[in-house]
């Protein structure tokens, strides 16, 4: 814990502005987001022409599909970056190789389609 | 034979395997350039004495052999005999779009013999696996490639010293197309940012510590950012 708040004392929360990006692409090695991924992404003040934010697990890692903890704080990066962003169509959060057979559960990411985030899904083949 | 169009005799060659150039570069005088064109696209260098060959064999020619290499990968050269090898064969490599230095050192004399011969104006592309040499001579040596527009660096053998204050910005450079960071790159990020490079497309598997200033510095450029591993 010692390296994380170091590390979120050295990044201000949502002090950085992001205006050409349209793509952020996340590979994650665990079935959730990581700590330092959320204190990353939680510097990120503004992206107003994000229209795609894709996360892709390798090959080694399910998805998490109980909807754990890290994925609250994601929702809510994803509901703030949502309601925020100018691209045409909106912002759509793309989930590739999703483990097969399962289904989206309704809570999953409630807060950013409440905020008009797509959610779509690559199946694992 | 002689009454075929030379674009039908590219296109046959084009489809030959490597395996097969050297015979077909020896069907006829018009099977040659082409044959050596496609053979000598893509060279490595697996030591010194190569390199040496090379320089010897092939003189810096525009309109020569060594001017067939677009695609040059250095491998495993650890030492240099001669430090001034490798900008003899970047001379020599006068078409060279793409670079690849796989475990190899780069020579501290590098970066100056670049800049002052005018040498790799042609490279669009480089491409680092476990560079050897001191961050001050990497981040010169990205520097003196006035035309880069890809990088990718893989881990580092990066030696701590040469003070990066000794290669202050000098003039604002158009943002790269990509940066690629992978691995243990050491201060490499941080390098790249007091250097006064920005990217446009950023994909990073690194320490946060890393992550925070190259997306920082490329903010106002940055079009897609892929993090790995996080």
């Amino acid at each position: 814990m010692e390296f994380l708040d170091r590390f979120a004392q050295e990044i201000p929360h949502h002090t950085l502005s992001l205006p050409a990006l349209t793509t952020l692409d996340i590979k994650l090695q665990g079935g959730n987001p990581s700590p330092q991924l959320i204190t990353i992404l939680s510097s990120i003040s503004s992206a107003p022409a994000l229209d795609s934010i894709a996360f892709e697990y390798d090959e080694w890692s399910d998805m998490d599909t109980s909807f754990q903890d890290p994925w609250v704080d994601m929702d809510r990066w994803l509901a703030r970056a949502a309601e925020h962003t100018n691209a045409q169509g909106g912002l759509s959060a793309i989930f590739k190789r999703w483990p097969k057979g399962q289904s989206v559960s309704e809570g999953f990411l409630r807060d950013f389609r409440r905020a008009g985030g797509q959610v779509k899904i690559d199946v694992q083949r | 034979m002689n009454s075929l169009p030379q674009e039908l005799v590219d296109t046959v060659i084009d489809s030959l395997p490597p395996s097969s150039l050297f015979s077909s570069s020896l069907v006829a005088r018009r099977w040659r350039r082409r044959s050596q064109q496609r053979a000598l696209e893509k060279i490595k260098f697996l030591s010194e004495d190569q390199v040496n060959r090379w320089c010897t064999d092939f003189p810096q020619d525009p309109e020569g052999i060594a001017s067939y290499a677009h695609v040059a990968r250095f491998e495993d050269i650890d030492f240099w005999y001669d430090p001034t090898t490798p900008g003899r064969a970047l001379k020599s490599l006068g078409s060279l779009t793409e670079l690849w230095l796989s475990c190899t050192k780069i020579p501290d004399e590098l970066p100056g013999q670049i800049s002052r011969g005018e040498l790799g104006n042609g490279i669009t592309a480089l491409c680092l696996w476990c560079p050897s040499c001191t961050l001050a001579t990497m981040t010169s040596f990205i520097l003196s490639l006035p035309n880069l527009k890809v990088l990718y660096i893989l881990g580092s053998m990066v030696g701590s010293e040469g003070p990066l204050q000794s290669h202050p910005v000098t003039s604002q450079r158009a943002p790269l197309d990509s940066l690629e960071l992978w691995g243990d790159v050491g201060g490499i990020g941080n390098a790249l940012v007091e250097s006064g490079f920005t990217f446009r497309r950023l994909s990073l598997e690194v320490d946060p510590w890393d992550v925070e200033p190259l997306i920082m510095r490329s903010s106002e450029t940055m079009v897609k950012l892929t993090l790995y591993g996080v």
